[in-house]
């Protein structure tokens, strides 16, 4: 299969998966595998560009014009294909893990649910391969769009309500902000094509290129950039298997990666490194990065804290586009696959207390680790990959934005990471040791008592790939490498 | 690639297959084996080898074994056989996984030869140890563990980003010597920095003053057989990568002298004896810090000879008054007192190791820390010299004596507990029995130092004058004992400087928080009345039935269609 | 806490039994003077053998002894005064605090020879 072709039949694979969800929608099992299929063919679709391009990067095919100057076109580069290989490698054990939390926790709505996940991934993979800011915006707001009915899916008030906020905050930077910079920036230069070095040099100067960087950069809400951030914990309402893909994975790395994309394709590292006009985006980032932990250290909601974890985390990435060094450029591509691999499994691990236990609350968990110690084993590994300790993945990238910090001479960024590491610690680690060391309360089961297999298994697999990660971080930031350097 | 097996796999490969092993004297016996085989390894690899693995584009340099990794890691290995014969009763996988672990971690950090490998390691030292103190199960042990984590792996954290920082300037990772630069902090770039951060991750590991808290907190906190495995690594695993790194740095030797003098005052007043021998560990490593400051080849001979001497009578202790713990439940002076009629073995041995500690002749610590000492006074540090002597005999005081006494004589507090079990016997006696041998035949040990030894331990005047320090010593606390002075023992807590972070610093922040909080609900309060205010009038004069309304152009519509967007947004946001 | 009424010296072990002497007032009475008459010896002892000293305070005779014991004697003493500021009660930071909790049962065996 050709490079562009594998690209539109991935697209078009979850759509097949939806279709087959609403046809089938009363043969469970029928369904299921059906989505299942899908996704690894999804994936299969993902390895075959992998295998063609390599960590090449591709001349831009446009698929259709809308008029002249803006196509919706696509086009392989390393950074957008190690997007699609993580968002669909995930989908498939975030799909198996979400059978078996739609069915070990009687949710309703299940063909519903799984189709509007199916065009979700489409849209990742189209934003993933976008050669041009038109199409990554389209797929943006499609993305926005189709996991709105995932956010409200328990249909309580509370989950309508949070799902409000979840649209109109990323509706409305993307129109208001992100949308404004985009006609702009079209205004300026006449493209909005992604080229290596970026497009701006040149066309603007002065105070205008750190006002549009801010255009765009809060108009990316995905990214959950302070104080854009609240659409986070309040997209939590959703159920975990939501949380654990979408707002762990893939609609947040949409998010960071948009923002890279812009950083090394639209600005370009250099054009940023020679105005400054980053600096205040790593302020605000190192400000996103403590202030969203602090405010984690004081979340009783297990999946509450995670959401602010996660906040701060994408930060890290925005951080390594605003150092604009290619050192913390890569860095910041890096955690989104470190990070991804981590948040995921915490997530799972969360949903799979749930479904078990009907746990939401921290405090509830002490002592639940005698009964699900692969879950919280699981939980702890991702914890330490998270927190950025070795033998996991986590642990490179931290390393890389240090050294990128050196080299900008930022040295109090090197704090800001020490210290956030720290807090990392401090509100990640206690859910583990309550679980595992404290004495459980009366009625807390104490005999092995583990979630159900679907639930526990894709956390213990991600888990491992956490550890797997870290032994092959090299190979990533080898892959990554062409996206930072000049000449493709 | 790797033509020798670095020995700390072993130890990981241990941990993976230990809960498959099930709990008893297989798996018991299984705990003792990889020791003994890791030692084997380590005896059998030749100085001078390297292995280097190209990892993530850097040269990781796993082995280089030269005699000062060499000496640690036999050491190392000796302390894991023995704190797991020791806990041949255990049946905790938990514990048992994180033992090896810690070891291994231990052991591996000895051997490395790049900073970077050198912050795994590290780490894993910190993660894994931790177990052994949340595995005593009790809130007040788990919260102890959460210090002791964020100060073990914030000791880490600063280490990769010195090594970050020392990396980007130098472009190299490599574990050598380091030259702390004292100029002032102004002038310094990130070199300067980064050295000065990897220096502070030492310091902390190694409990320098101020930074010394974790270790008074998390030992008493541990449970029996964890207190006995952490008491042999972490701070040892520290004075070997400052032996490596700042070796005659001058600022170590004026560190090391205040960290032997200042835990004698608290282990006089402290009750908890375990607490009280992580007091006296902290004013060892005082010792083995001065003689890394002075850095002469005497010098770093005694911190090496002082610390493998070292580890094994302070397990030695910890396994004593862990046994007494184990038979009674309770650890406290206050509590304890003439257990010597029912566990006269482990009086012996708890004796012996309060001998070897006091450095009394024929006990191990006598030739070990005479080496620190002369060359303290050979090198003219005569001041310093005063304080080592001063806290020579401040040892004897209150390791040597004040933990038997107050464990085994004393007043009568009635308990009759069974002597301890036989392993841990066998273990405390072989422990002894090691020490002695060392005290006896120093030069077995002498041979494993990283320099030659030219250095002769039993001349009358030493014997004598060591005598005649310690009987002082002993006098003034017969003395104060006989007529009352001494302070008794009594159920309390006292005040170090971890008050700062566990009372002060959470009031200051409590308070700002609580300012923080308030200012930023009376801003939010103000811009949201504000916006409301806004959107009505707005809505009044522009909406559909507005005065203004019919006036406008089509295009000034998208503007304000776009404004309001935003403006919603804003409310959204702050509602 | 003790069960004295059944505190039977039979169960000891024969080592402990042995030992029992050192409970006898006249016993420790002698043991106290035991260490004045070393300290006293190990004072002499200065006089009789060359002393090879680096450091000039060496040289004076017992400075050792009287060095060990002054400095010890001044430590308690300062120790003593120090808990007038430093001691706390156990419950000091929290009342669930590994000072004042019990080591819990599940890591220890107490059996006591009377049992």
């Amino acid at each position: 299969m050709d490079t562009m072709t594998a690209i539109y039949v991935a697209m078009l694979l979850p759509l097949l998966a939806m279709a087959g969800n609403m046809a089938f929608s009363e043969l469970k099992n029928v369904r299921d595998t059906f989505t299942l299929l899908c996704a690894m063919a999804t994936f299969g679709c993902i390895l075959i560009v992998l295998s063609n391009v390599g960590n090449g990067i591709t001349e831009p095919v446009s698929a259709f014009t809308v008029f002249k100057g803006i196509d919706i076109a696509f086009n392989v580069e390393p950074l957008g294909l190690m997007f699609a290989l993580i968002g669909s490698g995930l989908w498939i054990l975030t799909h198996v893990y979400g059978v078996g939390y739609m069915r070990g926790n009687n949710e309703s709505h299940h063909a519903r649910f799984f189709a509007c996940f199916c065009i979700a991934i489409s849209s990742v993979i189209g934003i993933a391969f976008a050669s041009n800011m038109f199409t990554l915006f389209l797929f943006y707001e499609i993305l926005t769009v189709s996991t709105y009915p995932l956010v409200a899916h328990k249909g309580t008030p509370e989950s309508i309500r949070g799902a409000r906020t979840y649209l109109a905050i990323l509706i409305g930077t993307s129109i208001a902000l992100q949308l404004t910079a985009i006609i702009w920036t079209f205004v300026l230069t006449g493209t909005l094509d992604f080229t290596q070095g970026g497009i701006l040099e040149g066309h603007v100067t002065g105070w205008i290129v750190p006002v549009l960087l801010g255009l765009y950069a809060f108009g990316i809400g995905k990214a959950a950039l302070m104080p854009f951030h609240k659409w986070l914990p309040a997209a939590m309402v959703a159920p975990t298997p939501v949380s654990a893909l979408l707002h762990a994975v893939a609609v947040v790395k949409a998010g960071v990666f948009t923002m890279l994309k812009v950083g090394i394709y639209i600005f370009g590292i250099d054009f940023l490194a020679q105005t400054n006009a980053s600096e205040w985006l790593m302020w605000l980032a190192a400000y996103s990065i403590i202030a969203a932990s602090v405010v984690a250290m004081f979340q009783d909601n297990l999946k509450k804290r995670l959401a602010y974890s996660t906040i701060s985390q994408l930060s890290y990435i925005t951080l390594g586009m605003a150092l604009a060094t290619s050192m913390g450029a890569l860095g910041g591509g890096m955690h989104i696959a470190m990070h991804a691999m981590g948040k995921i499994t915490l997530f799972m691990c969360a949903g799979a207390i749930y479904v078990k236990y009907h746990k939401t609350e921290i405090s509830q968990m002490t002592g639940l680790g005698r009964a699900m110690p692969i879950t919280f084993g699981a939980f702890l590994i991702g914890s330490l990959s998270i927190i950025g300790l070795p033998p996991l993945g986590g642990s490179w990238p931290k390393f890389l934005l240090m050294t990128a910090s050196v080299d900008t001479g930022h040295l109090i960024i090197i704090g800001v990471l020490m210290l956030s590491s720290l807090l990392n610690v401090a509100y990640l680690l206690p859910v583990v040791g309550r679980a595992f060391f404290l004495p459980a309360p009366e009625g807390t089961p104490t005999k092995f008592a583990e979630a159900p297999l679907l639930c526990w298994l894709p956390p213990a697999i991600t888990a491992i790939g956490c550890i797997v990660l870290f032994f092959y971080a090299g190979s990533i930031q080898t892959f990554l490498a062409p996206i930072v350097s000049v000449s493709p | 690639m790797i033509d020798i097996f670095p020995p700390f796999v072993i130890y990981i490969i241990a941990a993976l297959i230990v809960p498959f092993i099930p709990a008893g004297r297989l798996r018991s016996t299984f705990m003792l084996v990889i020791p003994v085989v890791g030692a084997w390894m380590i005896w059998n690899t030749p100085t001078g080898l390297s292995a280097v693995v190209p990892f993530f584009g850097f040269d990781l340099t796993l082995m280089r074994v030269d005699k000062l990794a060499t000496i640690f890691a036999l050491v190392f290995s000796l302390a894991a056989f023995l704190a797991n014969l020791y806990a041949w009763h255990l049946r905790d996988t938990m514990q048992q996984v994180a033992a090896l672990l810690y070891a291994g971690s231990a052991i591996g950090a000895v051997f490395v030869g790049d900073l970077i490998s050198l912050f795994f390691f590290w780490e894993g030292t910190a993660i894994a140890s931790v177990f052994l103190i949340w595995a005593r199960r009790t809130e007040g042990a788990f919260w102890t563990g959460m210090r002791y984590l964020i100060i073990q792996i914030g000791s880490g954290v600063i280490l990769i980003a010195g090594v970050a920082m020392y990396y980007a300037s130098t472009g190299s990772i490599g574990f050598e010597a380091m030259t702390l630069p004292m100029t002032s902090p102004i002038t310094w770039g990130a070199l300067e920095i980064g050295i000065w951060m990897i220096f502070l991750s030492f310091g902390i590991k190694c409990a320098f003053p101020l930074l010394h808290n974790w270790l008074q907190d998390a030992y008493p906190a541990a449970t029996v057989t964890g207190t006995v495995v952490l008491s042999a690594f972490t701070t040892k695993l520290a004075v070997y990568a400052l032996a490596r790194g700042f070796a005659g740095t001058e600022i170590l030797i004026y560190i090391g002298a205040i960290m032997t003098l200042f835990p004698i005052f608290y282990a006089v007043i402290e009750n908890d004896l375990r607490r009280v021998l992580a007091y006296s560990l902290n004013n060892q490593l005082g010792f083995m810090v001065v003689g890394i400051g002075i850095g002469t080849e005497l010098a770093l001979n005694g911190t090496a000879a002082h610390a493998f001497a070292h580890i094994l009578y302070k397990a030695l202790l910890f396994m004593s008054v862990g046994a007494v713990l184990f038979r009674t439940g309770t650890a406290k002076g206050s509590e304890l007192g003439g257990l010597y009629k029912t566990m006269p073995l482990t009086m012996i041995f708890c004796c012996v190791g309060a001998a070897s500690i006091s450095a009394f002749p024929l006990f191990s610590g006598f030739v070990t820390k005479s080496l620190i000492v002369s060359a303290a006074s050979k090198e003219h540090y005569y001041i310093i010299w005063g304080i080592l002597l001063f806290a020579s005999a401040g040892v004897f005081h209150h390791s040597g004596i004040k933990i038997p006494y107050f464990a085994f004589f004393a007043h009568d507090s009635g308990k009759r507990p069974k002597e301890a079990p036989t392993h841990m016997l066998w273990a405390m006696g072989i422990t002894a029995a090691l020490c002695i041998l060392v005290g006896v035949f120093p030069a077995p040990l002498y041979e494993l130092l990283p320099y030659e030894v030219n250095y002769e331990n039993y001349t009358t005047t030493h014997v004598i004058t060591q005598l005649q320090l310690l009987m002082g010593s002993a006098l003034a606390f017969t003395v104060l004992t006989v007529y009352k002075i001494y302070p008794p023992e009594l159920k309390s807590v006292n005040l170090d400087f971890d008050w700062t972070y566990r009372r002060f610093l959470p009031a200051a922040l409590r308070y700002i928080s609580f300012l923080v909080s308030a200012t930023f609900g009376m801003v939010t309060g103000a811009i949201n009345a504000f916006a409301a205010n806004m959107v009505h009038r707005l809505h009044h004069s522009h909406g559909p039935d507005g005065s203004r309304a019919a006036s406008w152009p089509s295009g000034a519509m998208v503007l304000s269609i776009a404004a309001l967007l935003g403006l919603a947004l804003f409310v959204i946001f702050f509602s | 806490m003790a069960k004295k009424h059944d505190d039977n010296p039979e169960n000891y072990p024969a080592l402990g039994r042995w030992l029992m002497f050192l409970d006898d007032p006249k016993v420790i009475k002698r043991i106290v003077h035991g260490i004045y008459v070393i300290c006293a010896v190990l004072f002499a002892m200065d006089f009789f053998y060359y002393k090879k000293t680096y450091v000039e305070i060496e040289n004076y005779t017992g400075f050792y002894m009287i060095y060990g014991f002054i400095m010890c004697a001044a430590l308690v003493i300062c120790a003593k005064v120090m808990r007038v500021f430093l001691m706390r009660a156990e419950t000091y930071y929290s009342p669930k605090d590994t000072e004042s909790e019990m080591h819990p049962d599940h890591d220890l065996r107490k059996e006591s020879v009377n049992d």
